[in-house]
C-alpha cells in the first residue's frame, strides 16, 4: 500500500528519485547525536499540548469574579487570563495533565537543547562548514527560553507575574531607550492592561513561527551537509556511516520520540508543576517567597541577585544597576557564544572543512573555555535559588551571596584551566607509549639497585 | 543480565518508585498539638512565681525587667508567654540562638501558672486572643494570607528564609490559637499584626485558610515541598532529561 | 511467534492495554496521576516495542554515503556569480534611478516605526510622579482610612491614596515604630508623627513589593534579590544590588486623628531609568 502511495506521488512530483536516495541515507547511530531529537521531540510535545491548551486560555488582563469549583478563591477578583487558566485545571477533564506536560515539556525542551548545544561545542561539529547551523542553533535556544518565559508567564500569577515585572524594570534599565522600549513593549506603565494579550500574541505566534522557520532550516542544512561523526577505523573525512534512514533509523527515532512522550506524559501527571491556584492570582502590591523563574532564566535571576550595588550617575541620567547584570553582561555573553565559531577561527587559524568530531582532550583550549563558561552560568543558576540555599544549608542569605560573588569569578577561572590541562594532558599521552615499570630492589651494600622488568 | 536489561530495570524502579510517592504524598501530618488554654486566669499564680524563679529569672531578669541575655517581660502580654512557652520557643539554652519551635517543655496548667505570673508584673500586651477558624470565610483568608503572610511564610505555608540567617517557619505544626498569637504579638523576626490591621473576622478566616493549607489539594501529583521552579528545575534534569539520556544511550552506539 | 518477539508483543500488548484503560479512566471523568501513568505506560510501552524491534529485529545494517564536496566545482561558480552580476549590473548601471531607489527603500524603513510607535504611549513624566497629593487621605487594601492608634508599633500596614486603592504605583508601607529610635535624614523630622512612617513598597531595584519586614531589626527585606532596607534611616539600602532608598512619603495626623500624607513621595518610585537625575 505504501509502495502504491510512492509511486502515486512519483505521478504528480517526481517523488521516486528523492525517495531513492532518501530512504537509504546514512544517519549515524552515536548517542550524543540524539540529544537534539530529544529537544525535538519535546517540542513537537510543546505544539501538541499547546494547541490544546489555546483552546481553554483567556488572554485577557481584564477582571472578572472567580465561580469555579477551587473553592479558596471562589469570590476572589482576578484577572480573565488567570480565571480561565483555574477552569483548565480544575474544570476541564484532562486539562491539568495537558497543562503540566505542557510545562515539563517546556523544562525538559529546554534541558535537551542546553545539552544538545553543549556537544556540539565540545565535539567542534561548528566549524566549517557548519558555522550557519551553530548560528541558527544560537536562534533557537534564545527562541526557546523567550517561549518558555512568555508562556509561563500566560497564567498571570502572583509568581509569574513577579518575573514580567522584573522583565519591565531590566527594560527600563537600558540607557537612552530604556523608557521607551519598556512602554512600547509592555504598552504602557507597569501593570498595563494590554501586556497578556502581547505575551499570547508573541507565545503561541511570532515565536513559534520563528521557531519553526529556524527548525527547518536547522534540520534542513543537517540533511543536505550530512551529519558529522567521530573517528573510527574505516571512516573518512569523505563519507559519513551509519544506519540507513528506512527502516532501522526511523524505527529508532520513532521510538525514542515516543519514549520521550512517556516520560513527559509521566511527569506530568505524577509531579505538580506551577500550582497557580496556590500562588493567587498576580497583584501587584504584593510579592510571595521563595520567588524564582524557571530553571533557564535563573542564570539571569541570579545574576541580577548576585550584582554588588553600583550604578552611573552624572550629568542628569541614570545607567541603574540592573543594566549591567540583566543587559550588557548577557549579551556580551550570548555574543561570544554566537560568534564562536569565527572567534575560534580567528585565534586557531584553522578554517578548513571538519567533518570529524574532536574529542574534547583533541581541543584542549576551546575545552577550557568551554568549561569556564559553563562554570559561570551553572553557579549564576545557582545563585538564583540563594535565599532556597539557604534556608536548606542553614546559613545567612547574605552569607550565601557573598560567597558566590566571589566563586563565580574564581570558580570560572579554575574550572576552565584544570580542563585545559587535563586534556592537554590526555592528548599528549595518546602518543607517547606507557612507560614501562621497573622493579627496584635494595642491594647488599645498602644502595638501591634498578632491575629491568622480567619479561 | 545484559546491560540494555539493567538500564531497562533501572528505569522502571525509578518510575515505579515515583508512582507510589506521588499516590503517598498528599496532607502533611501535623504534630499533636499541645491542649488548648482553658483560660489564663485559672493559673496558680504562685506556682508561676517558683516556676519563673527556677527557669526563667536567670535570663529575664527577677522581677522581669529583663537583662542582657533576656528581653524584659514586663507589659509583654498573655499571648506573647502562652505562645512561647507551649510552642517551646522558652526556655531558650543559649540567648544566642534563634527562637524555633520545639517540643514544649512545659505542661498546660505550669503555662497557665506563668501566664498568669508575668502578666501580674505589669500590665500591657495582647491577651490571648479569641480564634474561630469555621466562623472564618476561606476566600477572605486567602487574600490576607497572600497579601501580609505568604511574603515570608511562602504562598503554601511552607516557609522560607527571611535574612540575617532568619527563617521564617513553616506553618504545619502550629495549632489555630498559636496561629492567633503569632499574629497578634509578631515573635521576633515577625512584625505584629493588631486588630486594627486584621480584625477578628479576617483572624478567623487566616487561621482557617492556613489550617487548609496543610491538606493543599495538589491534585497535579507529587508536591515537590512546594519549593516551586527551583525543585521543578532539578526534577527536569535530575529525573526527565537524565532518564531521557539513559533511553538514549540504550538506543544509541557508543562509536 | 519466534521467541525473540514475544517480549515485542508483550510490550505491544502492554501499550494496548494502557491505551484502553486510559479510554476508561477518561470516561469515568479522569483523574490526573491515573492519566499521566496510563498515557506514559501506553506511549512508553509502544516507544519501547519499536525500539526493540528496530534493534532486535530489523537486520543490523550500515550504509555509507558519499559526502558531496562542497564548494561547487569553479565552473558552477563562476556560471552563478555572472548570472548574479548581469541582474547587478541592470540596476546598478542606471545611477540616478538606482539611488532613488535605494532612498525610497530606506524612507520605507522609517514607515515601519508608525506601527510600532502605536504599542504604547509616551513614557512622559508619570515616572515621576504618583497619585499622593498633599492632603490624601491614607487608606488600607479595603478602602478604610487608618487612623492614630490603628497600628501598635511593630506593626505594618500596606496603605494606598484615597481614590486609588490597590494602586500599583502608589503602593505604600505603613510602619509604627518606636519615635525615640528614629534616625531619618535631615529635613524629615515632621515626617513621621508618633512613630509612624511611610516608604514606597516599590523596590527601587527591579520593582518587586518590598514584602517582607523584620520587625525587631527595623529593615525590609525584598525577595527578589534580597535588597535590604533599614526603616530608622529612611529605608537606607543596606545589602543587595538597590542602589537607592526606599522613598519617604510624608506624614501628618489630622484634627480627627487620620493619617494623611503632606506630599508626594520624596524620590520617583520604583526601578531606575535613564531620565532618573
Amino acid at each position: 500500500m505504501i509502495r502504491r502511495l510512492v509511486l502515486w506521488l512519483d505521478d504528480r512530483l517526481g517523488a521516486a528519485s528523492f525517495a531513492r536516495k532518501a530512504l537509504r541515507k546514512a544517519f549515524p547511530d552515536h548517542w550524543a547525536f540524539m540529544l537534539g531529537e530529544v529537544a525535538l521531540y519535546a517540542y513537537l510535545a510543546l505544539l501538541v499540548t499547546g494547541i490544546f491548551l489555546t483552546f481553554f486560555f483567556t488572554a485577557s488582563g481584564e477582571d472578572v469574579v472567580y465561580q469555579g469549583s477551587y473553592a479558596p478563591l471562589r469570590g476572589e477578583r482576578m484577572s480573565a487570563a488567570y480565571a480561565s487558566v483555574l477552569g483548565l485545571s480544575f474544570d476541564v477533564r484532562s486539562g491539568l495533565v495537558m497543562r503540566q506536560i505542557h510545562h515539563w515539556a517546556a523544562l525538559v525542551f529546554v534541558a535537551a537543547i542546553v545539552a544538545h548545544a553543549l556537544r556540539v561545542f565540545f565535539t567542534g561539529a561548528f566549524r566549517r562548514p557548519r558555522e550557519i547551523n551553530w548560528l541558527i542553533g544560537t536562534s533557537l535556544v534564545l527562541l526557546a527560553m523567550g517561549a518558555g518565559f512568555t508562556g509561563y508567564s500566560l497564567p498571570d500569577d502572583l509568581l509569574s507575574g513577579t518575573g514580567i515585572r522584573i522583565a519591565y524594570s531590566v527594560l527600563l534599565s537600558i540607557p537612552v531607550v530604556g523608557t521607551w522600549a519598556a512602554f512600547l513593549f509592555f504598552g504602557g506603565e507597569f501593570p498595563a492592561p494590554v501586556t497578556i494579550g502581547r505575551l499570547l500574541a508573541l507565545h503561541i505566534m511570532l515565536l513559534q513561527g520563528l521557531i519553526l522557520a529556524a527548525l527547518g532550516a536547522h534540520l534542513a542544512i543537517i540533511w543536505h551537509q550530512k551529519h558529522t561523526q567521530f573517528r573510527a577505523p574505516g571512516r573518512t573525512e569523505d563519507t559519513v556511516v551509519g544506519s540507513p534512514l528506512w527502516p532501522n533509523y526511523a524505527m529508532k527515532s520513532a521510538g525514542l520520540g515516543l519514549a520521550v512522550f512517556a516520560v513527559l506524559a509521566a511527569l506530568g501527571g505524577l509531579v505538580q508543576i506551577n500550582p497557580v491556584w496556590l500562588y493567587g492570582p498576580y497583584d501587584p502590591t504584593t510579592v510571595s517567597s521563595p520567588a524564582q523563574p524557571d530553571w533557564y532564566i535563573g542564570w539571569l535571576e541570579g545574576a541580577l541577585r548576585l550584582m554588588p550595588n553600583w550604578e552611573l550617575r552624572g550629568f542628569g541620567h541614570t545607567i541603574p544597576e540592573p543594566f549591567f547584570p540583566g543587559v550588557l553582561v548577557p549579551g556580551l555573553l550570548i555574543t561570544i557564544y554566537a560568534l564562536w565559531p569565527f572567534i575560534e577561527q580567528r585565534l586557531t587559524g584553522d578554517r578548513e572543512v571538519h567533518h570529524f568530531l574532536d574529542r574534547a582532550r583533541a581541543a584542549p583550549r576551546r575545552s577550557g573555555v568551554g568549561a569556564a563558561a559553563l562554570t559561570f552560568v551553572v553557579l549564576l543558576t545557582l545563585a538564583g535559588s540563594n535565599d532556597v540555599m539557604a534556608r536548606f544549608f542553614g546559613v545567612p542569605v547574605e552569607v550565601v551571596t557573598q560567597v558566590l560573588r566571589g566563586v563565580v569569578l574564581i570558580a570560572p577561572l579554575v574550572a576552565g584551566w584544570v580542563t585545559y590541562v587535563v586534556c592537554r594532558e590526555l592528548k599528549a599521552a595518546e602518543g607517547r607509549p606507557v612507560p614501562a615499570w621497573h622493579v627496584v630492589r635494595r642491594g647488599p651494600g645498602g644502595g638501591y639497585v634498578v632491575e629491568d622488568e622480567e619479561e | 543480565m545484559s546491560r540494555r536489561t539493567v538500564t531497562v530495570a533501572a528505569v522502571m524502579v525509578v518510575l515505579g518508585a515515583t508512582v507510589v510517592a506521588a499516590a503517598r504524598s498528599r496532607a502533611q501530618t501535623p504534630s499533636p498539638p499541645p491542649s488548648t488554654p482553658a483560660s489564663a486566669a485559672s493559673g496558680d499564680v504562685r506556682r508561676g512565681a517558683d516556676l519563673y524563679a527556677l527557669h526563667c529569672a536567670s535570663c529575664h531578669g527577677v522581677t522581669g525587667q529583663g537583662t542582657d541575655d533576656g528581653v524584659t517581660l514586663r507589659g509583654i502580654g498573655a499571648a506573647a508567654v502562652d505562645f512561647a512557652l507551649s510552642t517551646g520557643r522558652m526556655p531558650l539554652a543559649d540567648p544566642q540562638q534563634p527562637m524555633v519551635r520545639r517540643a514544649s517543655a512545659w505542661t498546660r496548667p505550669d503555662i497557665d501558672a506563668l501566664v498568669v505570673f508575668v502578666t501580674s508584673l505589669a500590665p500591657g500586651g495582647p491577651p490571648i486572643p479569641a480564634v474561630y477558624p469555621a466562623g472564618g470565610d476561606l476566600t477572605r483568608g486567602q487574600q490576607i494570607f497572600a497579601a501580609n503572610c505568604a511574603p515570608c511564610h511562602g504562598t503554601a505555608g511552607q516557609g522560607a528564609a527571611v535574612g540575617e540567617g532568619a527563617d521564617a517557619p513553616d506553618l504545619y505544626e502550629a495549632t489555630p490559637l498559636q496561629v492567633a498569637e503569632a499574629v497578634r504579638i509578631g515573635p521576633n523576626p515577625m512584625p505584629r499584626f493588631d486588630v486594627g490591621v486584621i480584625d477578628q473576622h479576617d483572624l478567623n478566616s487566616l487561621v482557617r485558610y492556613v489550617l487548609l493549607l496543610r491538606t493543599p489539594a495538589d491534585p497535579g501529583g507529587l508536591s515537590l515541598g512546594h519549593l516551586g521552579p527551583v525543585a521543578e528545575g532539578f526534577i527536569a534534569w535530575l529525573v526527565g532529561f537524565a532518564g531521557l539520556v539513559v533511553i538514549i544511550r540504550f538506543i544509541g552506539t557508543t562509536t | 511467534m519466534r521467541p525473540v518477539e514475544r517480549p515485542i508483543a508483550g510490550m505491544l500488548a502492554l501499550s494496548i492495554c494502557g491505551s484502553l484503560a486510559l479510554v476508561l479512566v477518561y470516561a469515568a471523568g479522569g483523574q490526573p496521576q491515573l492519566e499521566g501513568t496510563l498515557l506514559a505506560v501506553s506511549l512508553g510501552a509502544l516507544g519501547a516495542a519499536v525500539i526493540a524491534w528496530a534493534l532486535r529485529l530489523l537486520p543490523q545494517e550500515e550504509v555509507t554515503d558519499v559526502r558531496e564536496t562542497e564548494p561547487s566545482p569553479p565552473a558552477v561558480r563562476a556560471a552563478a556569480t555572472s548570472a548574479l552580476e548581469r541582474g547587478e549590473e541592470q540596476l546598478t548601471g542606471r545611477r540616478t534611478l538606482g539611488r532613488l531607489l535605494l532612498g525610497a527603500l530606506a524612507a520605507l524603513v522609517l514607515v515601519v516605526f508608525f506601527p510600532i510607535r502605536s504599542l504604547g504611549p509616551r513614557p512622559g513624566r508619570s515616572m515621576f510622579h504618583t497619585e499622593w497629593q498633599p492632603g490624601t487621605f491614607l487608606i488600607d487594601g479595603e478602602g478604610h482610612r487608618i487612623r492614630d492608634g490603628q497600628l501598635a508599633v511593630g506593626s505594618v500596614i500596606t496603605v494606598f491614596p484615597e481614590g486609588h486603592g490597590g494602586s500599583p504605583v502608589s503602593q505604600a508601607l505603613l510602619i509604627r515604630v518606636d519615635p525615640a529610635q528614629l534616625a531619618l535624614p535631615p529635613g524629615r523630622g515632621t515626617w513621621a508623627p508618633k512613630g509612624h512612617v511611610a516608604f514606597s513598597k516599590l523596590c527601587t531595584h527591579a520593582g518587586c513589593p518590598v514584602g517582607l519586614y523584620r520587625a525587631a531589626a527595623h529593615q525590609l527585606l525584598c525577595p527578589c534579590h534580597q535588597s535590604t532596607f533599614d526603616v530608622l534611616r529612611g529605608a537606607a539600602p543596606i545589602f543587595g544590588p538597590t542602589t537607592r532608598a526606599l522613598p519617604q512619603l510624608p506624614l501628618r495626623i489630622d484634627e480627627d486623628g487620620y493619617l494623611r500624607a503632606t506630599g508626594d513621595f520624596s524620590a520617583p518610585v520604583g526601578p531606575g531609568f535613564w531620565e532618573l537625575s
